[in-house]
């Protein structure tokens, strides 16, 4: 009696851990650093992946606290996806930690984003910290552009197929469905935002060049002195002048960052702090990357009537 | 007469000039002709270039999605300020065509123009001012020695970091210091490895000068310390640097695991000559170490370890220090910083030392096991993003001598920015007899110990993310 018993529980364990050898030879793990790059290696990988992300929405991509769990998911990951341009440089740290050598700098897990995307705000001048804390290759927050989606998710399909080549044809397939969508939503997202072409808006953060540029909105004044430099009341001070001078109606505000402050000046300034996504998850209902942006639309459209 | 001979003499100018009007007029239809056909062609090539762009425009029309991206508009503030920080038109020169052709891995740092650096720098420096009574100046009982009452460079370091090839990482870090009063600086190796990163079955292995990977606040380097001062604890058992040895460490990181666990074993010369000093790989510093890590919630984490090393003191007597540590951290959902840290890290020392006994009118060695055992408490709260408030309290007994000491220390942290810093803080500290090597130097004495420190740091430069 024992014996079959022990011969079930090994049939049983052999059985299980065939299936998980079938899932792991079946499925890439990838792991992306941001939610917003989770997101759209979901749309490209579809159920040929398994995908995890390091940072939540509701965080500050440019201080994620490198935990061991993420080292946990690096060991077993077949691939990073990362946003690059110094953004989530502290995926280094976590890399360095998990022991996993499919996924250190210079293998072909090792998946930059930021390959051949037109980048803005590159400085054209000598740039020091006392500037802020401004970033040498441009402003890295170009994820949440949906007009720069073509090309990044060109890049996943590039990076997964390099590590899956028998699958790209069906990455390839998985993309093309998705910018199929992002064309439908890409011209109602225009048609809502068309009235306020040229309209100018305060930022908090100034990570939202490239989503107020694609739909013709202007960036008038940051409320960081700096970037990453906390605002003084002089800058303040300014900044309200400024927009009620401008009649700037809108402040936008990241999650993570200080609501009660961006409140009390857009009170101020006679205007509205609206919190948007700044990365998929950033705020409820922001689920993924439509969701996400169509989020952004329908609050930024909203605050500027 | 004289009208008829002026008559003759303009038609005589017309006969001579007729023939030169007709010839320039000649030229002159001439160069217009050329001209004519100029303009003709120019308007072609116009034409034809016009047609060019309306295909061009219709295909890139026809695409997906636009990618072309304006240029930034200006900060309106800034410019202002005259003063635009990164803000300058970044349009990229590559066309949109361009972008969706296959590239090379690395075209894009190929336009940022030969002589770059391929690896980090980063400079840190950290001065401290450390303020006490005469007698503990004098004595030697100060947490700084022969520094109290002196504002001094603690650690100026140099830092060069980043990739050696696909396989390998190097890290090099050059500090100066002030060990005692005067001008003079000390400069010194304070680690020089590099990490072998394609090990198989989730090994990694570091080779080289290294600041031991043993504890909690081992590894940090002084500018880096949550406090002021390296924890009393790590002082008495390991020296005022801490454990900094040449040689290998390897880590192992299992995968099939649902928790995080990273296993490590050291191999080392043991030039530590506080805790152990014999200083030849033949007879090594052993060192091991587990650790692991729990998330609580989103918001919540703890990190546990246990430490060990075992190596041989300059008179080849067995020196053994085991070790816990444990880091718990509360961050509120969106928030930049902890707003509750708490940290503790305890040491127990197993030393043979030979003591000289008189037996029967003979002075011989006697060899025994000495234990002793020293732990630290800190816990910190980070209401803001610019200042810190935290506590410590210290406890240690002596791994050589008798005695026992306790201290608690609060102190305050102000961060202008991410690379700046000010601290200040005060220590009490208590030891149970006056007589304890080395606090009772210059014949004086100072069993309690009032201190104020003042700390300034900065970062200039690169400088890596920290761990948990």
């Amino acid at each position: 009696m024992i014996s079959r018993v022990l011969t079930l529980l090994l049939v049983l364990a052999a059985a299980f851990s065939g299936a998980d050898v079938v899932q792991a030879a079946d499925k890439l793990r990838v792991v992306a650093t941001i939610p917003d790059l989770k997101s759209l290696t979901e749309a490209v990988g579809g159920d040929l992946v398994d995908v995890d992300s390091l940072a939540r929405g509701t965080q500050n991509a440019h201080e994620a606290e490198i935990r061991p769990t993420m080292m946990l998911k690096l060991r077993r990951a077949d691939a990073v996806i990362e946003n690059g341009l110094d953004l989530d440089s502290w995926v280094d740290v976590a890399v360095n930690g998990a022991n996993n050598p499919n996924i250190v700098r210079g293998a072909r897990g090792r998946i930059d984003i930021s390959r051949g995307l037109p980048i803005l705000d590159v400085p054209t001048i000598r740039i020091d910290r006392s500037m802020g804390d401004v970033h040498p290759l441009g402003n890295p927050h170009y994820s949440m552009d949906p007009g720069l989606a073509p090309i990044i998710t060109q890049n996943i399909v590039d990076g997964l197929a390099a590590l899956a080549p028998q699958h790209r044809q069906a990455f390839e397939r998985n993309r093309q469905i998705f910018l199929g969508r992002l064309d439908d939503e890409m011209a109602r997202w225009k048609k809502i935002m068309e009235p306020f072409q040229g309209a100018k808006v305060v930022v908090y953060h100034p990570q939202w060049i490239y989503f107020l540029t694609r739909f013709g909105l202007v960036q008038a004044a940051t409320l960081e002195d700096r970037p990453g430099i906390p605002a003084s009341p002089g800058h303040l001070v300014r900044v309200i002048e400024h927009m009620k001078s401008e009649h700037i109606k809108v402040i936008i505000v990241e999650p993570w960052n200080d609501r009660k402050l961006a409140g009390r000046v857009a009170d101020d300034a006679g205007a509205k702090a609206v919190v948007l996504a700044s990365m998929v998850g950033g705020v409820k209902g922001a689920d993924n990357y439509f969701s996400a942006i169509d989020f952004n639309i329908k609050t930024l459209s909203e605050a500027l009537k | 007469m004289h009208t008829l001979v002026v008559v003759c003499l303009m038609l005589l100018v017309m006969l001579v000039a007729s023939p030169v009007a007709a010839q320039e007029a000649d030229t002159l239809r001439r160069e217009l002709e050329q001209m004519r056909k100029s303009f003709e062609t120019m308007q072609q090539n116009y034409q034809k270039a016009m047609d060019a762009l309306n295909d061009r425009i219709k295909r890139l029309e026809s695409t997906p999605a636009p990618i072309a991206v304006a240029p930034a508009p200006p900060s309106a503030i800034q410019a202002v300020q005259g003063a635009p920080p990164g803000t300058g038109p970044g349009s990229s020169p590559i066309s949109p065509m361009d972008l969706l052709r296959p590239r090379e891995p690395f075209s894009l740092y190929g336009r940022r123009g030969s002589g770059q650096l391929l690896f980090d720098m980063g400079i840190a420096g950290d001065f401290v001012g450390s303020f006490a009574p005469h007698n503990v100046q004098k004595s030697g009982a100060g947490t700084f020695g022969a520094e109290t009452n002196r504002f001094f460079p603690r650690e100026v370091e140099v830092a060069l970091f980043g990739q050696v090839d696909p396989f390998a990482r190097a890290e090099v870090r050059i500090e100066a210091s002030e060990t005692s009063p005067g001008t003079d600086t000390q400069v010194s190796l304070a680690e020089a490895n590099m990490t072998l990163l394609t090990l198989p079955y989730g090994f990694q292995a570091k080779l080289g000068q290294m600041r031991n990977r043993y504890g909690l606040t081992n590894p940090i380097h002084e500018h880096d310390l949550p406090y002021v001062d390296r924890p009393n604890v790590l002082r008495n058992f390991f020296g005022d640097e801490g454990l900094v040895e040449k040689g290998v460490e390897v880590t192992w990181v299992p995968d099939f695991l649902p928790f995080y666990l990273e296993a490590l074993a050291g191999v080392f010369n043991g030039d530590n000559s506080t805790a152990f000093g014999y200083g030849r790989i033949t007879q090594p510093l052993v060192t091991g170490r587990l650790r692991t890590f729990f998330e609580l919630s989103d918001t919540s984490a703890i990190q546990l370890g246990i430490s060990g090393a075992t190596g041989q003191t300059p008179d080849r007597l067995s020196s053994t220090i085991l070790g816990y540590d444990m880091k718990y951290k509360y961050r509120p959902e969106g928030w930049l910083h902890p707003l509750l840290t708490v940290s503790s890290e305890g040491l127990y020392s197993m030393r043979r030392v030979e003591e000289l006994v008189t037996v029967d009118d003979n002075v011989v060695g006697k060899k025994s096991t000495r234990d002793a055992f020293g732990w630290y408490l800190q816990g910190e709260v980070q209401p803001v993003r610019r200042w810190a408030f935290g506590a410590r309290y210290d406890a240690s007994q002596f791994p050589t001598q008798p005695g026992f000491e306790w201290a608690i220390g609060p102190y305050v942290s102000f961060f202008p920015s991410e690379f700046l810093r000010f601290r200040l803080g005060y220590k009490y500290t208590e030891r149970d007899r006056t007589q304890i090597t080395p606090f009772n130097q210059n014949d004086a004495t100072a069993r309690a110990v009032n201190e104020v420190f003042f700390q300034a740091s900065f970062v200039l430069g690169a400088h890596p993310a920290h761990p948990f």
